[in-house]
């Protein structure tokens, strides 16, 4: 699994908004790139990748669903319902078009490798304004905080179910069961976090993570603000 | 004097820090519900998540249950492993099915919308049922709007092949509609009363 690993790399040091500003740059570009030009994304997707100390492979690897996906899109596109059955250049239209999805991957698996969830949190909080930005910042902490408790609340909910002999029940019969009872241990759950977060005097105005940018921050907007630009400037 | 910030603490209301959890904890079990599927004949996957979409806009209403599943989307973009397979990060919402990830936050919005007809939600027990079915319809709409659209423009695929392809899902997606609509029916009180 794709996860944050601490590091000194240039891309670690870097602030998340400056990081989350190319990636959406980078993501334009790729989605209107083809030929060379996508190629030399890649490159840089890939070198991205391997400065945060991680393989390209591995970081697909950790999207293979993703690629699976992708690979299946050109079969369909090349698919007709009748003679000839498969249209090679429908088929090849539709790979050129997943082909760009591939650098925009290994970027995100650079992000997350480089990037603690905490900074994202506070470019969220610094970046939306207002109370917005707030809850969205601080909800996204507590999201992360309670998937593994509410991960746990849920397989209780399943083995209790399967206990009783529900698992060998017809799937609507399964889910009719899981649903309701997983939905009444989170709600039971939300009360207890409510009662924390008064307790804690939650604010609209708490004291954020500190940010700051630097030069390299400059250059990778200014990167970015190029990328974004780019498919109007190369028409 | 050099100001620090915290003269004046704005404490955050009752009501909203009360709706706030509850679409936290829907967020989060929208992410462990990604990761929970059952294996149909023919190997179409019934996978749990909607139902957090579902079930957010008709516990929570159309403004947090919105809310709950835009931070479900967001902490995903943040890098945490929250879609499916135990995927995050930009790439995914840039890749085929991220549609259907932008789809679910306008599809929790209409479904809270229709079945509630305000901004703060009702108690679960108290709506009706043809709404609740409507709402869930029309919730189905702007993601498999969004989410076949997109699949079309990022896999180069026509949208007649993009929507057909998606058909097993969406004939899956109808039973979840009526398993939601079911557990409003029967579960409504046990909802509710939390």
């Amino acid at each position: 699994m794709l996860t944050y690993s601490p590091g000194d790399s240039p891309i670690h040091r870097l602030d998340p908004r400056s990081k989350l500003c190319f990636q959406f740059g980078f993501a334009i570009a790729a989605l209107f790139s083809s030929g060379p030009r996508l190629a030399a994304l890649f490159v840089v997707a890939a070198l991205a990748v391997s400065v945060t100390g991680l393989s390209p492979l591995r970081a697909l690897w950790s999207y293979r669903v993703v690629l699976v996906v992708l690979a299946i899109a050109p079969l369909i596109a090349g698919f007709t319902p009748g003679p000839p059955w498969f249209r090679l250049d429908r088929a090849a239209e539709s790979l050129r078009a997943v082909a760009r999805v591939v650098p925009i991957l290994l970027l995100s698996a650079a992000y997350i490798r480089a990037t603690p969830v905490r900074e994202t949190r506070a470019a969220i909080q610094r970046t939306i304004p207002g109370r917005a930005g707030q809850l969205l910042g601080t909800g996204v902490a507590l999201t992360i905080r309670f998937v593994p408790v509410l991960r746990e609340d849920v397989r209780e909910v399943r083995d209790a179910i399967a206990a009783r002999g529900g698992d060998r029940r017809p799937v609507h019969e399964r889910a009719g069961r899981l649903v309701p009872l997983s939905i009444r241990r989170a709600l039971a759950r939300s009360d207890e976090l409510a009662v924390a977060l008064e307790a804690r005097c939650f604010a609209w105005n708490p004291t954020l993570p500190r940010l700051q940018f630097s030069r390299p921050d400059y250059l990778v907007v200014g990167a970015a603000v190029v990328l974004t630009v780019s498919p109007l400037v190369s028409g | 004097m050099a100001s620090n910030g915290t003269e004046t603490v704005e404490l955050v209301e009752k009501e909203t820090i009360r709706n706030f959890s509850r679409a936290v904890v829907i967020a989060a079990l929208t992410a462990v519900l990604a990761q929970f599927s059952i294996p149909l004949p023919g190997g179409i996957p019934f996978s749990f998540q909607p139902f957090g979409v579902f079930f957010a806009g008709l516990v929570l209403g159309p403004l947090w249950g919105g809310c709950a599943i835009a931070l479900y989307v967001l902490t995903g973009v943040a890098g945490a492993p929250v879609f499916s397979n135990a995927t995050g990060g930009l790439g995914v919402i840039a890749g085929p099915t991220g549609g259907f990830l932008l789809g679910f936050v306008a599809g929790a919005v209409v479904i809270g919308a229709v079945a509630h007809r305000r901004p703060s939600p009702r108690p679960v027990e108290t709506l009706t049922l043809p709404w609740v079915l409507v709402g869930l319809l029309g919730g189905l709409v702007p993601i498999y709007v969004v989410g076949v659209s997109w699949l079309s423009a990022v896999a180069g695929l026509g949208l007649p092949q993009a929507a057909t392809s998606m058909a097993p899902f969406f004939l899956g997606d109808l039973l979840k509609v009526a398993i939601s609509v079911a557990v409003v029916a029967t579960h409504g009180e046990l909802l509710g009363r939390v």
